[in-house]
Order: C-alpha cells, then sequence, then structure tokens
C-alpha cells in the first residue's frame, strides 16, 4: 500500500498550502482588529481568551502535521476507488470548490449533531468572544472525530486529493474574515448567496433563536436550501459560546473537556444507554435530565408566546 | 521538519505579539454587575428562562447568587469581559466567614468564587446547605 501511495504522490501536482500564504494577512488583520475593538468596544477583544485561541490555532497545526499523512493516504487510497478521472481545467477547479463547501456543510451540521464529532468541534465555539482570533481556534482532535472522511465523497467521484486539499485550504481561508461584529450587513444580494460576518454571528450565538442554525462555510445558500437558515435580527443582541459556557481559559480543558464528558457518561450510563451518549446530539440524556438545542428553542419559543406578566 | 519546526516557531512567536497586544491595549474591559436588571439578563443568558426571585449581588459586582420560583440556586461570576455561571445542586459546597461567602460548584475547572454578600451571606448560605440535604 505504501508503494502505491508513492507513486500517486509522484503524480501530485506541486500547488502550494495557500494557508502559509494567509497566515501573515490572518495576524495583521488581527492588528486591525483590536485597533478597531479599542476605538469602539474594548470588550470585544480579552487577552486571555485570545491567548486561547490561537494557541488551540497553533495546536491544530501541529496535530494537521501529526496526522495529515495518515487523512492524505485514506484520501489516495479513495482515489483508487473513483468513478471517473477529473481533469485539471478550470471547471474543475470551480466545480470541486463548490461540491467541496457542500460536504463542508454536511460536516458541520453533523459536527453540531452528533456528539462525538462536536467533541472536536466544540472549541471552536467555546470563546465567548467573537472575533477574528476565534476563527483560528480549530481543532486538536478532528482526525479521531473522523471528520476527514466527510471529504471522501469528491474522491471517489474523481477529484484529485490534491485538488480537495487545495480547495479546503481556501474554503478556510475564507471563513476567517466573517468572524467579527466590525461589519455589519452587505448587500443584498451578497447576503443571500455568500456566508457572512451577519449569517456567521447567528452560527456562533447562543440564543435560542440561533442555536444549531448556519452551518454554511462559503455559500449560505446550503443553509437557505435544506432550511437552516435564520437571519440575524436587530433588536437582538447576540451571546456567543456554548450553552454551559467553560468558565475557564485552560487550553487543556478547552481542547478536551467534551471527550472527558462523553467518557463519564458513557462510563456511569446503563448499558443500552452508552452508545447514544456517543452518536446522539450534544445535550441529550437518557434521563432528559439536560437541554438539546431543541429543547431550549421550545421552551423559549413557548415563552415568547405567553402573555407577558 | 526544519521547516515545520521555523513554522511552529513563528506561529508561537506571533501569538505571543497578538496576546501581548491585547493586553497593552487594555482590552477586555472591567465587567461588573451593577443592577439587579443587569442579573436578571445574565441568569437568562446562562440558563435560559431562568426567572429569579431573589438575588444577591457581590458588592463589588463580580458576581451574583439567584434563585428562582422552583427553588434553583444559579452562581455567577465574572470570566474575563463576560460573565459564567453554574447551576448549584448537591455537588456544590459553600464556606461562610461573616459577610463573605465562598461557593464551589464541584467542577474543578470553574473553580470557587467568593462572594461579599454583607448581612444576607447567612441567608444565602442556608439555602445553599439546604440544597446538599
Amino acid at each position: 500500500m505504501g508503494r502505491r501511495f508513492a507513486v500517486f504522490a509522484d503524480m501530485t501536482p506541486a500547488l502550494f498550502n495557500p494557508v502559509d500564504y494567509a497566515v501573515p494577512a490572518f495576524v495583521l488583520l488581527v492588528v486591525i482588529e483590536m485597533l478597531w475593538a479599542r476605538k469602539r468596544a474594548p470588550e470585544k477583544y480579552e487577552p486571555r481568551d485570545t491567548l486561547t485561541s490561537l494557541a488551540l490555532g497553533t495546536g491544530s497545526t501541529v496535530a494537521g502535521a501529526l496526522f495529515g499523512s495518515t487523512m492524505l493516504g485514506v484520501a489516495y487510497w479513495g482515489y483508487e476507488f473513483r468513478i471517473a478521472t477529473i481533469p485539471w481545467t478550470c471547471w474543475a477547479w470551480v466545480a470541486c470548490f463548490v461540491l467541496d463547501d457542500f460536504f463542508y456543510y454536511v460536516f458541520h451540521r453533523s459536527a453540531h449533531r452528533v456528539r462525538w464529532f462536536w467533541a472536536a468541534h466544540v472549541n471552536h465555539h467555546s470563546s465567548q468572544h467573537y472575533n477574528l482570533s476565534t476563527a483560528l481556534r480549530q481543532t486538536w482532535t478532528g482526525f479521531f472525530a473522523f471528520t476527514f472522511l466527510f471529504r471522501l465523497p469528491l474522491v471517489f467521484l474523481g477529484f484529485h486529493p490534491a485538488m480537495i486539499l487545495f480547495v479546503g485550504a481556501m474554503n478556510l481561508i475564507y471563513q476567517f474574515w466573517i468572524h467579527t461584529e466590525a461589519i455589519g450587513k452587505f448587500p443584498r444580494w451578497f447576503e443571500y448567496l455568500m456566508n457572512t460576518p451577519s449569517h456567521h454571528r447567528v452560527h456562533h450565538a447562543t440564543n435560542p433563536r440561533y442555536l444549531d442554525r448556519n452551518y454554511a462555510g462559503v455559500f449560505i445558500i446550503w443553509d437557505r436550501m435544506f432550511g437552516t437558515f435564520t437571519e440575524e435580527v436587530d433588536d437582538e443582541q447576540i451571546r456567543y459560546g456554548i450553552v454551559k459556557q467553560l468558565g475557564t481559559f485552560s487550553l487543556w480543558w478547552s481542547v478536551f473537556h467534551e471527550w472527558v464528558a462523553i467518557a463519564r457518561d458513557v462510563w456511569s450510563a446503563p448499558w443500552r444507554h452508552k452508545f447514544s451518549y456517543m452518536w446522539r446530539p450534544p445535550g441529550w440524556s437518557h434521563d432528559n435530565s439536560r437541554d438539546t438545542s431543541e429543547v431550549i428553542r421550545a421552551r423559549w419559543l413557548d415563552r415568547q408566546q405567553q402573555p407577558a406578566k | 521538519m526544519t521547516i515545520l519546526l521555523a513554522k511552529l516557531a513563528g506561529s508561537i512567536a506571533a501569538i505571543l505579539f497578538l496576546a501581548w497586544f491585547a493586553r497593552w491595549l487594555k482590552l477586555g474591559g472591567d465587567v461588573r454587575i451593577r443592577s439587579e436588571e443587569q442579573a436578571r439578563a445574565i441568569a437568562d443568558q446562562v440558563v435560559c428562562g431562568f426567572d429569579p426571585v431573589d438575588i444577591a449581588i457581590d458588592k463589588a459586582g463580580i458576581g451574583a447568587l439567584m434563585r428562582d420560583e422552583r427553588g434553583r440556586h444559579l452562581l455567577v461570576r465574572r470570566h474575563g469581559a463576560q460573565f459564567a455561571g453554574r447551576l448549584l445542586d448537591h455537588h456544590s459546597d459553600s464556606r461562610l466567614d461573616q459577610n463573605f461567602l465562598t461557593v464551589g460548584t464541584g467542577e474543578k475547572t470553574f473553580g470557587k468564587v467568593t462572594l461579599n454578600l454583607g448581612p444576607q451571606a447567612q441567608k444565602w448560605a442556608a439555602g445553599l446547605r439546604y440544597l446538599r440535604t
């Protein structure tokens, strides 16, 4: 198998990693946003939170270096079973980008609805702040949550793994700039088509009306198509983070807290419910002692419909 | 490998610079709970629908204890420039020292909070003791 991969590696076009070139721009934009925050709203940043977010970003690149070759190996293995060989043409790049964004939507929705995937994704959401440093708050444990499998359909379709890797990196770069409160809304046509700071603020919000909404990466149309879109409203202040805020800036706890919680739940649950604590939505419990996002939203809607005291 | 290590060193230098820069700009602010109205809003943020009937705010505004109609006790405290909180249950512990009430949630990572509640501290300490029975 190793030799086969070596052969494919020889066929891989020499593509650069766009993220490497984007990092200096990321740093510069964070500095600019900090200067904006100093003038307009100093509470939009918290130095300890920023340090945790950025350390999570750096750690995720280390995790990527450690497990990247295995993930690439799986991709090249899958490429052997492709149903077509898609050429390196202009249309193929565009198609790959759009389809990759669709599979990102599928992955991202699963990452919020299946607790095993959520355990890897939660650290991106655990900051109570929403700024450009939050964008760099990336997972260390995506490999263990098998999140790379969500891109395999593209490989089976016949897109070259190197092309998929490249468009995936472009997708990641696009998502950086939408993590800000410094930008309001864009013209309607843009907000209709693209994921924007406004749409993504909704995604990071813990307000009941916004829970588990707007999963898109680049094109918001996926949310519109599959019924998960919610528009940001002007008269409600957004609260960011997770339903049960961490209350600590600990880097290690930010990375592993949900994995620890799963382990505890699986250990203490009755046998027939153990597996459910891994695959059911975050907040699910066999004795209904906790709340899922649906329960929280339903309770909130119920309160909205009651006459004011 | 050398390139990877150089990238890692660059990343660490960049994050240390940005964290220092945020501190140098004095970002974050000094958030306090200044009114019962604010405490209610924070309670609703922490536990959706938590409607307190009794509120005790720390004299310096760094935290608060609240109780709702159902007898649930909620502890909120400052967390950087935001607030975080926990519903208290039988895992929580408390220690009264005159006007100061130290409350633990049973979660090591959340830590303990010492609130200056003035003369109300005793009443709240009794309420928290009741939670553990």
